[in-house]
């Protein structure tokens, strides 16, 4: 998969509130709290990355196998593209 | 961007008020009793009670009082919901709640109609803090740098068993039904526009907790406040991204607990003790 991850830029306000950060969809007035994780990932999706980098770069920061987060980066990636704040593929 | 003294002068003239004629109509749209109208820039009020009235930027309130209406009511509504409408309209953020100050910073309690906030402000103002406003609490946000609280009305509003609760002097009926007395703060009042420093929620429970609140949870509470945000709302018609930069920016620079407190006598001396220390706590930690 080449496909490189994107946010919507247009599509949510972000703002940092002790160590989270919080999400809101413009569209829907959804909230998504953001930590640990789920944090790295929505920083690590700057419009550079593809989901393997995005995978070996958070293996890396986190200290674990690409093969242990895939799951988790697969499910969330989808919750944040579902939610609209992703560009679409 | 306005100086706090400038906004202090400016809510002092915009909220002069008069008797004189209130529209029923405003802007193409009728208001019925019982209702408000925010158009036009304007702000017209007809209460089902018997008083109307009318805000126009420049000249002020015009109100109208019904044969019959009590006439106790008309400070309620002059000091209350006017006050607040008209603070939306010059841009002012009103939060529903009660507030003292201490060390030259105020420390809010907030929560809904009964969460026994004016009863709490009059606790501490026997124990020598000085109260900053009662129910309504206006904050100027123009300065990026600073959110500045405006101070409100020097006299408190409480039933009889929070008078008996905090222990307050009573200076006279509120009428109109309320079954309430207005109390003078026991520590005086203050005048002067200062640095908002804490915002605490107040909720009934068997015990008495005080529970910080930090992370995301800060932001999401304060989306509890529907009656004045409503206000807000009406007044400004603020998109889901100014909104969303209003409150991140009340989270990231407010400290904020809850304070879980049951009514009772003894509960409540408790529930002074913790608010109390809360307010030192707060007042100790520099201004994000």
């Amino acid at each position: 998969m080449t496909r490189v991850l994107a946010k919507a830029a247009d599509q949510f306000s972000e703002t940092v509130i002790d160590d989270e950060i919080v999400v809101m969809s413009l569209a829907s007035g959804d909230f998504f709290s953001l930590t640990g994780s789920a944090r790295a990932i929505w920083e690590l999706i700057d419009g550079t990355r593809t989901r393997a980098a995005l995978l070996a770069d958070l293996a890396a920061a986190f200290g674990r196998t690409e093969a242990d987060l895939a799951g988790d980066v697969d499910a969330f990636v989808a919750q944040l593209g579902s939610a609209g704040l992703l560009e679409p593929d | 961007m306005r100086t706090p003294a400038e906004t202090m002068a400016l809510i002092a003239r915009e909220t002069r008020s008069q008797p004189g004629a209130v529209p029923k109509h405003l802007g193409g749209h009728e208001i019925p009793g019982g209702n408000r109208l925010f158009a036009l820039g304007q702000f017209v009020l007809h209460t089902g009670t018997g008083f109307g009235f009318h805000y126009r930027p420049g000249i002020g309130v015009s109100y109208t009082v019904d044969p019959g209406a009590d006439p106790a009511e008309l400070e309620l509504w002059l000091y209350g919901s006017v006050y607040a409408a008209i603070a939306c309209l010059n841009g002012l953020y009103p939060v529903h709640a009660s507030a003292i100050a201490d060390n030259g910073r105020v420390h809010a309690f907030t929560g809904p109609s009964g969460a026994g906030k004016s009863t709490l402000v009059a606790g501490l103002g026997r124990r020598g803090y000085p109260l900053f406003c009662d129910d309504t609490l206006l904050l100027d946000l123009s300065d990026p740098g600073r959110i500045v609280a405006l101070p409100g009305h020097k006299r408190l509003k409480l039933t009889d068993h929070a008078l008996a609760l905090a222990g307050a002097e009573v200076l006279g009926p509120v009428g109109s039904g309320t079954g309430k007395s207005y109390a003078a703060p026991a520590a005086g009042s203050l005048r002067e526009p200062l640095d908002l420093a804490s915002l605490t929620f107040l909720e009934q429970g068997a015990e008495a907790v005080l529970d910080p609140i930090s992370g995301a949870a800060r932001f999401a509470r304060l989306d509890d406040d529907h009656y004045t945000q409503q206000l807000y709302f009406d007044a400004q018609a603020p998109t889901r991204a100014m909104m969303f930069a209003l409150r991140s920016r009340l989270a990231q620079h407010l400290a904020m607990a809850r304070l879980v407190r049951p009514f009772s006598g003894e509960g409540f001396a408790k529930s002074l003790d913790l608010a109390e220390a809360a307010v030192r706590q707060f007042s100790k930690e520099p201004p994000q």
